[in-house]
């Protein structure tokens, strides 16, 4: 029953793009292709829930054999178990609401139909990726996924950011995807395993379980987690992001935040049981800078999808910075509850904008004149923030978009961390527990710090996100032409607004809290540090938390057997503690973000100025572009006119040295040669027998009685000859 | 009469014949030329059949062979069929050449 539920999830949205790409060689297209291909998305919705309930939580491999080479067979395969199933659903259902939300968003696109054609194929290589149990599988879904996010970005190519964008983002995940493949080929260089797969008896993973190498081992996971750093968008290579936004919003919600750019966060939970405690904390780290780097440089931005896109690196960072401190479940769980909220507000900042659309097509109307000169300046000023996407233009938008409105900010609430009716407290908090009860079960300075890190971050989302609110839906129009054109968006693009909404609620914790159904994979190079123990200073956190000073001292002098119940008490506490900061944390974000934008008690341009380094330096995005600009494409192309002249003065002077010297001395003589010996005899031979032939013509006379005379005398002649003989 | 009478007259009428296809400047009357030549020719081979060929005794009857005089015959019906192609083709070089004059007529000059 799994092999062919699989096999219709991934078939039907390849034949959806297979329909339109075959109609397209014979320069046809379906009439409908946005219904062909949100139908394939429904179907394969619907087989993913179904096997919720079929198969999972045991695993469930099914391996064919692909390429057999030599005493190596690769094998191509699908792997289930809880989480595969999980992240099928998660994809199909976010893929499904974004297509129905593009028949909206997309309406009258010279290249509708195009659009779902590639949403179509992104959606098959994401499940593919998914559900591929082996690097190689992987490694095709990523790839492919990448070339999805490429032609999604430059949709609108017309655009010169969007060429650049798209361009720009595959070159910068390319850096991170060469990474993943070295260290895919140290793993099957160093490793002693008899199948391809990741999975089983005589699997990958079974055999890093058995080998001591550690330092390859910690080599490889960094390599491969390379490959998440380009695609989940984590400090150093998360410029691409931000300027994937050029792309349509629907393929932002899509890939750029719920489900392309968590393959990353994905591949990383599958890599598990290959890491190592410095890969993990390489990880870790990471996560951790981009979770607080990213979300600095949301504060400042003035773009509606900028402050989106930062606030997803930021978040993905988040999930890193689990899957690092070994909370496997709670990295996921994130993922999940991330993309669902992030998805909504993507969306329902795509219906922001197509609420401004209207206008924004009829300012360009009335500067058609000036198009060219438009044109030239946005090239020159690629960041510039078209006028329908600044929050600066927005303003009091609730009574204009109730809809839209409503289920952002229920989106703001989850990702903010208000807690316990929403799925982002929930996640979030996992993670942050997750991290300290690390911290206190190793007694770990890095992962105090990491916590730390992560805590600061939370309160930053939260003002954030609520910065973005107080700015779009509250307040007065600043922008009264714009705010007059402004209206509510379609039913298909509410609908999918309202369906993501009700997922921001925690409905789907139960299976993430479940113990018995999403069990964390072993990880045999990861033990508790030999001294590890539960640090003297939680006693605090055991006394605020109920338990007594004799309780907390039974807990230290523990043997070896009641150390795993003592680090299973740990993350307890450190859970409990995680909770009670990050709602402190996430009330003092909000409480400041109101006092800031909603009730203008202080001014943000004030304190953008008493700390201007501060603030430019979050305003130039820590000078990330400046600096890859400045080093990278700089020396690149100084190195390129380097071997340009090595090649126009050395290696062009060789040719054409060689060029004059066969020119002036071989192809001298040799002409010299042809045109007096060769030419002369063939002349002479002409002259010879044009003379011999101006002579012997004279015999034709053309009179036919002057040979019909030589013809008798020649008779004459026969007849005396014989008469002769 | 015997046979060297005919040859004489044959002989008379070739070379008148000859004489005519040489010197006339008429195509016509070179065509009457190589008539005289052809019924020299006839006349030789009826000539011949009569006098030369000795009678055969056949079932008891003796018969004389003919075959010379029926090809004498042929040679007449071959003079008519030339007559009408080369008259054609006197018609066809007059309307090219505006003459049947065949000194005149002469493209094939070297």
């Amino acid at each position: 029953m799994v092999v062919p539920l699989i096999s219709i999830i991934l078939l039907a949205p390849l034949a959806a793009f297979t329909i339109f790409a075959l109609l397209g060689l014979a320069k046809r297209s379906f009439p409908r292709q946005d219904l062909l291909s949100t139908a394939a998305m429904l179907v394969a919705l619907g087989c993913s829930l179904y096997l919720l309930k079929e198969v999972v939580p045991k695993p469930d491999p099914h391996t064919v054999d692909w390429i057999s080479l030599g005493n190596i067979t690769f094998s191509m395969g699908f792997y289930l178990d809880s989480v595969t199933v999980i992240m099928l659903i998660v994809v199909t259902l976010v893929s499904s609401l974004v297509h129905i939300f593009s028949i909206g968003y997309m309406h009258g696109d010279p290249r509708y139909p195009r659009f779902f054609a590639y949403l179509s194929l992104f959606s098959f290589s994401m499940l593919f990726l998914v559900v591929s149990d082996n690097l190689l599988g992987i490694y095709i879904g990523w790839e492919l996924v990448g070339l999805c996010s490429y032609l999604l970005i430059g949709f609108w190519f017309e655009k010169d950011s969007a060429a650049n964008a798209c361009k720009k983002a595959f070159l910068t995940t390319r850096v991170g995807d060469v990474g993943m493949f070295i260290g895919m080929m140290i793993l099957f260089w160093q490793l002693d395993f008899k199948t391809f797969s990741l999975y089983g008896e005589g699997g990958i993973f079974s055999a890093v379980a058995t080998t001591d190498d550690k330092l390859w081992l910690s080599i490889a996971g960094i390599l491969i987690f390379c490959g998440a750093i380009g695609k989940s968008a984590q400090v150093p290579l998360h410029t691409w992001l931000p300027d994937a936004m050029e792309g349509p919003t629907p393929v932002s919600a899509l890939i750029h935040a719920a489900t392309m750019v968590a393959a990353g966060v994905y591949l990383t939970a599958r890599m598990f049981p290959i890491l190592t405690p410095s890969s993990s904390l390489v990880i870790a780290y990471i996560g951790g800078i981009t979770a607080i780097v990213a979300a600095t440089i949301a504060i400042v931005r003035f773009d509606i999808k900028r402050v989106l896109a930062y606030s997803t690196i930021s978040q993905l960072g988040y999930m890193m910075l689990a899957i690092g401190a070994g909370s496997y479940v709670a990295g996921l769980f994130h993922l999940t509850t991330h993309a669902f909220f992030k998805a909504l507000l993507f969306l329902g900042s795509g219906s922001v904008i197509h609420a401004f659309h209207a206008m924004h097509a009829h300012h360009d109307d009335d500067h058609a004149d000036n198009a060219e000169h438009d044109h030239s300046l946005v090239h020159e000023h690629g960041s510039e923030i078209p006028p329908d996407q600044d929050m600066r233009n927005m303003g009091g938008l609730r009574r204009k978009m109730p809809i839209t409105f409503i289920t952002m900010l229920i989106a703001t609430l989850s990702i903010s961390g208000v807690p316990f009716i929403f799925s982002g407290f929930w996640s979030k908090d996992k993670i942050l527990g997750g991290v300290l009860g690390r911290a206190m079960e190793w007694n770990s300075i890095h992962h105090y710090v990491l916590f730390g890190i992560a805590l600061c971050a939370a309160g930053i989302t939260a003002f954030y996100m609520f910065r973005l609110i107080f700015m779009t839906f509250f307040g007065e129009p600043r922008n009264q032409e714009m705010h007059n054109m402004a209206h509510e968006s379609p039913w298909v693009m509410t609908v999918p607004l309202i369906v993501l909404a009700a997922l921001s609620f925690p409905v789907v914790n139960h299976l993430w809290f479940n113990k018995d159904y999403v069990k964390p994979p072993p990880q045999p190079h990861i033990q508790a540090p030999q001294h590890a123990y539960v640090p003297s200073d939680t006693k605090i956190g055991f006394t605020l938390f109920g338990l007594s000073e004799a309780e907390a001292a039974d807990e230290e002098g523990g043997t070896d057997t009641e150390q795993s119940d003592k680090a299973h008490h740990a993350h307890e506490v450190a859970h409990n503690i995680a909770m009670v900061l990050s709602i402190i944390v996430a009330g003092l974000g909000i409480l400041l973000s109101w006092l800031f934008y909603h009730r203008r008690r202080f001014s943000a341009e004030a304190v953008a100025t008493t700390f201007r380094p501060v603030y430019n330096l979050f305003w130039n995005k820590y000078y990330f572009d400046e600096f890859y600009d400045g080093v990278l494409v700089t020396l690149t192309v100084w190195k390129a006119r380097l071997f340009a002249k090595f090649d126009l003065s050395i290696i062009d002077g060789i040719v054409n040295g060689v060029a004059t010297i066969t020119q002036k001395i071989f192809a001298a003589s040799i002409g010299f040669f042809d045109n007096r010996v060769v030419d002369g005899i063939v002349n002479r031979v002409a002259e010879v027998t044009w003379a011999a032939g101006g002579r012997i013509r004279r015999i034709q006379t053309g009179a036919i009685q002057t040979y019909l005379f030589v013809v008798l005398g020649g008779i004459v002649l026969i007849i005396l000859i014989f008469r002769a003989l | 009469m015997s046979l060297q009478h005919y040859l004489v007259i044959s002989s008379i009428l070739f070379t008148l014949g000859i004489f005519a296809v040489l010197t006339r400047r008429n195509a016509i009357s070179i065509l009457m030329g190589i008539e005289l030549i052809l019924n020299s020719c006839n006349l030789n081979f009826a000539a011949f059949s009569r006098f030369v060929i000795p009678l055969e005794e056949v079932e008891g009857k003796i018969i004389q062979n003919i075959d010379g005089q029926i090809i004498a015959i042929f040679g007449i019906v071959l003079a008519a069929a030339e007559a009408a192609v080369f008259l054609a083709i006197i018609l066809a070089i007059y309307r090219e050449f505006g003459s049947i004059r065949p000194d005149e007529v002469d493209t094939l000059k070297g």
